[in-house]
């Protein structure tokens, strides 16, 4: 064996070893990736606001349209049944906490609604339009609460978050509003 | 006028004679009167029994679905195993429901219709594909392919339960039970039950001859009358009993057919007795005696149970194995005397032996420690007539391939720990409790370590001292007040006595047996020293701490001493489950919950248990605790956890033992599990073990084979990462290569600063920690290790 080979060789070994654990790690975060990019601003009018990415995994995707179909039936347990099994495969998606917690709101329960939208925003990064809607659950949950001066703060934070929403503009959501 | 004259007024002059025919008749009447009273009461008592046993379907109790979608991380070897366990088998043409094929990169396989906690599914036809550990491609096998986002595969059944009455059945429908159980039944008990009325009248005469000659009832019965028999069981023997149980047979014909009668036979008769519990019904009494569901028996092993049916107490197999294996032959030749099997499966089964397991297992579960949790849990949130509805299904939470490796892990480190200790062997007790992190979900349960053996519960009812893993309650309490503590603010390590009211002085002291001086917050973690721990606790104010234990969902009160700081109190390791699942999940505190749904038998939703969270505490103090915790496996006391984790696993734990080496204790998470193991002794003798030598082996070796995410949280807004001189806690005035980066809520980290001495060059490599990768290597105590190491050392690590 000449040594050019025998430097192929340690070359080879050398990029085996480098790459084999940095694949690892890349791909067990995969299941738990979390919506990335932030998406376009609406332009104005709100009518062009493009449906956000709310996850990679096609599994997790298909777990969202069943919940929507659900509760389009009015079968709420079911829907969040559904966003439950989508949080077993990506339990750090923040929209599946945010879809959670707009489910409790048109529940009715409006306590498990703010703490599930907190919920989506310790995981929501840097996602500005996600911010907004769970800031926009957590008012309108303390607007059904009684407590307008909460809701009033968290009504502003969301403007802050998300300015160019014009403020008539429903929270948008699977789920609607109660 | 004159009245006609009466009957009755010549009755004196008659009296002899028609009184007496009046008076049989009117005896007579009575009697009759009487005896269809009688027999209508026998007919309401019979009809009752029947009915009620025939309709009591137990609960169906299933552990979680597995989904199974491309980029699952799992191996066509799991798949299979998690096929097996809910009754697939292989076959070269899997088309049928619940089989499987192995193909080149994969497997085809053919699902059950199956119902759901919320809709029905239908069998699909599959092919799985797999590359590098993970699944690569999912398809409905069809004319044409179509790739399938997502399967949830039926889940597997873990259990039956009565949650009404409390009583193990495994209760069979008719067509499940074998051919040959019935045809060695009716052979050997019964020959004429599909001809007779109920009774067999030449045995009847038989059984009265004996008795009138005053020799011993017996024998005669139809498989009828043993029914009726087996629904009022008494030792009686009189011939009124005997009357009414004929009456209560024939009854009992007249009411329902050869079948209902046979399936309720099967499910009723009695087959032996456990301590306390009677095993009724050859469901039960399969897995009793032979480990197996009945489906499963072989010829020789029905015939067994059929020979028993003549006095299970006599025909014992585990006492009397020779007299049962005489009658279990008599069974297989009565058998082939009737032709119901042939000669050649007469002569093979005849070899046989018993086959009988030695010590039988207290259920039909295979975790009994899960279900009894379930059980409580039902017992608590109904009323028990809503429980009476038949055939509930509850669909639970556990993962019995978590629950696989927790077993093992106890089971097996426990009798290594003992051997290499040169313990008396079965002197160790643990118990292990996993859940998932961001749903509180309990995936494994083991509640000793014998776990097939329902008994004591260690993991629910065994409360135990928690010691030091009571102390990041302290530490997050002072980390929430960002305005006196970071993780780098010095503690005082020196002696401290305490006088307390209503108690005598206390002196707590470090597991080393030395005082520390001033040490980091971090670091006094990471060591888990008790002295300064006591009298940060002290300095915050021993009620402020402990009155927060409810919002982490501990319901106990401590008693109001600072010891109580340092875990002298108890908790179950359930509680403690509990306790750390809000620090693994970010200040978020989620119930832990063992049922997802219960269903009824026609799929009406009965009850969820939904996904509910409460923030209980910030996000930022906790993702300092969290920093700290893996301080504590980094560097600390959970050092030797790096022999069976990669250090890039970055767990977060802590190690608790308590006085004189009673409890070892192990708590910690990972990006997706919390899981808790305590070991000890049931008679609460000093086992020897710390925290770390103990109950933390065994978290690592169960951790290590669950294969779990890495622990990278998600670090809140307001905190900044900082470098700082690790000895000094000041932050370096440039890039310094002798950092360490600690996170600091934003406007908390020190404002003084220290030169930079990059010095990192002229290090002696030899000093560098050692990490053993010899993963069998008994772990090292908490006191063999450096207590405190230089900066330079702590470089390395």
């Amino acid at each position: 064996m000449n040594r050019y080979s025998l430097i192929i060789i340690f070359a080879l070994l050398l990029v085996g070893c480098a790459s084999a654990p940095m694949q690892a790690p890349a791909a067990s975060t995969l299941p738990d990736a979390a919506p990335q990019e932030p998406l376009p601003s609406p332009t104005g009018d709100g009518v062009t606001e493009p449906e956000p990415v709310r996850s990679g995994n096609p599994a997790v995707v298909a777990l969202l349209d069943r919940a929507r179909m659900d509760t389009g039936a009015g079968n709420r347990g079911a829907a969040g049944a559904s966003l439950e099994r989508g949080l077993r495969i990506e339990p750090r998606n923040a929209w599946l906490w945010h879809e959670l917690a707009q489910l409790r709101l048109a529940s009715g329960q409006y306590a498990q609604a703010v703490s599930l939208a907190r919920k989506s925003i310790s995981f929501a990064g840097g996602d500005r339009r996600l911010q907004a809607a769970n800031w926009r659950v957590i008012g309108n949950a303390r607007v059904a609460q009684g407590d307008s001066a909460g809701a009033e703060q968290a009504f502003k934070l969301a403007a802050e978050f998300e300015p160019v929403v014009p403020t008539e503009q429903p929270a948008t959501g699977l789920f609607g509003n109660p | 006028m004159k009245f006609p004259s009466l009957p009755w007024n010549r009755f004196p002059f008659n009296i002899n004679f028609r009184s007496h025919a009046r008076a049989i008749r009117l005896t007579v009447l009575v009697l009759l009167l009487g005896l269809s009273g009688y027999i209508l009461y026998l007919d309401i008592t019979i009809r009752e029994a029947f009915e009620g046993r025939k309709f009591a379907l137990p609960a169906r109790v299933y552990g979680r679905a597995l989904e199974v979608y491309p980029g699952l991380k799992l191996t066509p070897a799991q798949l299979v195993e998690e096929l097996k366990t809910v009754g697939y088998h292989e076959d070269p043409e899997p088309e049928a429901a619940a089989t499987y094929k192995y193909t080149l990169n994969g497997l085809e396989f053919t699902t059950r219709d199956f119902v759901f906690g919320d809709g029905p599914q239908a069998a699909q036809h599959l092919r799985i594909e797999f590359a590098e550990g993970r699944v690569s491609l999912l398809q409905d096998r069809g004319s044409a392919d179509v790739d399938l986002p997502l399967l949830r595969i039926e889940p597997p059944l873990i259990g039956g339960i009565y949650p009404g009455h409390n009583e193990d059945r495994a209760l069979l429908k008719l067509e499940q039970v074998p051919k040959p159980l019935i045809d060695a039944l009716v052979s050997i008990e019964d020959r004429k039950y599909y001809s007779h009325w109920g009774i067999d009248p030449r045995g009847i005469a038989r059984a009265l001859y004996k008795t009138l000659s005053g020799q011993r009832i017996e024998g005669g019965s139809t498989l009828t009358q043993q029914l009726v028999k087996n629904f009022f069981l008494t030792s009686e023997r009189t011939l009124t009993r005997k009357g009414t149980e004929v009456l209560m047979a024939l009854l009992l014909e007249m009411h329902y057919g050869k079948d209902e009668i046979l399936e309720t036979y099967l499910n009723e008769i009695f087959l032996g007795q456990d301590a306390t519990r009677a095993i009724h019904g050859f469901g039960l009494a399969s897995h009793f005696y032979f480990d197996r569901p009945l489906e499963r028996l072989e010829l020789q092993e029905i015939a067994t149970l059929v020979g028993m049916v003549k006095g299970p107490t006599v025909y014992d197999p585990r006492k009397n194995p020779e007299l049962v294996l005489q009658r279990r032959n008599i069974v297989l030749q009565e058998m082939v005397r009737l032709d119901a099997i042939t000669q050649a499966q007469f002569v093979e089964a005849r070899q046989k032996p018993l086959g009988v397991i030695h010590r039988a297992p207290t259920g039909t579960s295979a975790y009994p420690a899960f279900l009894q949790l379930v059980h409580r849990q039902l017992q608590r949130d109904y009323r028990e007539e809503d429980l009476r509805s038949e055939g509930l299904r509850i669909f639970t939470t556990l993962d019995p391939r978590v629950q696989r490796q927790a077993e093992q892990a106890l089971s097996q480190r426990l009798a290594d720990i003992e051997k290499a200790r040169r313990m008396t062997a079965r002197t160790l007790e643990g118990a292990v409790v996993v859940s998932s992190t961001q749903h509180g979900e309990i995936l494994a349960l083991v509640g000793g370590r014998e776990a097939r053996y329902a008994g004591y519960n260690r993991a629910v009812d065994a409360l135990r001292p928690i010691g030091s893993l009571a102390k990041p309650i302290v530490f997050l309490t002072a980390l929430e007040h960002s305005d006196r503590y970071t993780l780098v603010t010095p503690l005082d390590d020196s002696a401290l006595v305490l006088k307390q009211a209503g108690t005598s002085d206390w002196k707590p002291q470090n597991y080393d047996h030395k005082y520390h001086d001033h040490v980091q917050l971090r670091t006094a973690l990471a060591h888990s020293y008790n002295v300064s721990t006591a009298r940060l606790g002290i300095e915050l104010g021993v009620d402020n701490i402990l009155d927060k234990l409810p919002l982490y969902g501990i319901e106990r009160r401590p008693p109001s001493f600072a010891s109580s700081l340092l875990g002298a109190f108890e908790l179950s390791p359930v509680e403690v489950a509990q306790l750390y699942q809000t620090f693994a999940d970010g200040g978020f505190r989620t119930p832990l919950r063992a049922i997802r749904e219960i269903v009824t038998a026609d799929g009406r939703p009965l009850q969820r248990y939904p996904l509910n969270v409460d923030p209980v505490a910030a996000a930022a103090p906790v993702y300092l605790l969290t920093n700290a915790l893996q301080g504590v496996v980094r560097e600390g006391t959970a050092q030797s956890l790096g022999n069976w984790l990669p250090a890039e696993m970055n767990v977060a734990g802590k190690t608790g033992t308590t006085d004189d080496l009673r409890d070892s204790w192990f708590a910690g998470y990972t990006g997706d599990r919390v899981a808790v193991v305590w070991v000890g002794r049931d008679d609460n003798k000093p086992s020897g073990l710390t925290g770390a030598s103990g109950a933390m082996t065994i978290w690592g070796e169960m951790m290590k084979n669950i294969e779990p995410e890495p622990l990278l949280p998600t670090m809140p807004e307001d905190v900044e990462l900082v470098n700082v001189d690790p000895v000094s806690g000041l932050v370096y005035d440039r890039e310094c290569s002798t950092a360490v980066v600690i996170p600091f809520i934003k406007g908390t980290a020190p404002t003084e600063t220290t030169p930079c001495a990059d010095v990192a060059t002229i290090l002696p490599t030899d000093e560098s920690p050692v990490i053993a990768t010899d993963v069998k290597s008994e772990a090292k105590p908490e006191m063999n290790q450096t207590p405190e190491k230089s900066w330079l050392q702590r470089l390395f690590n």
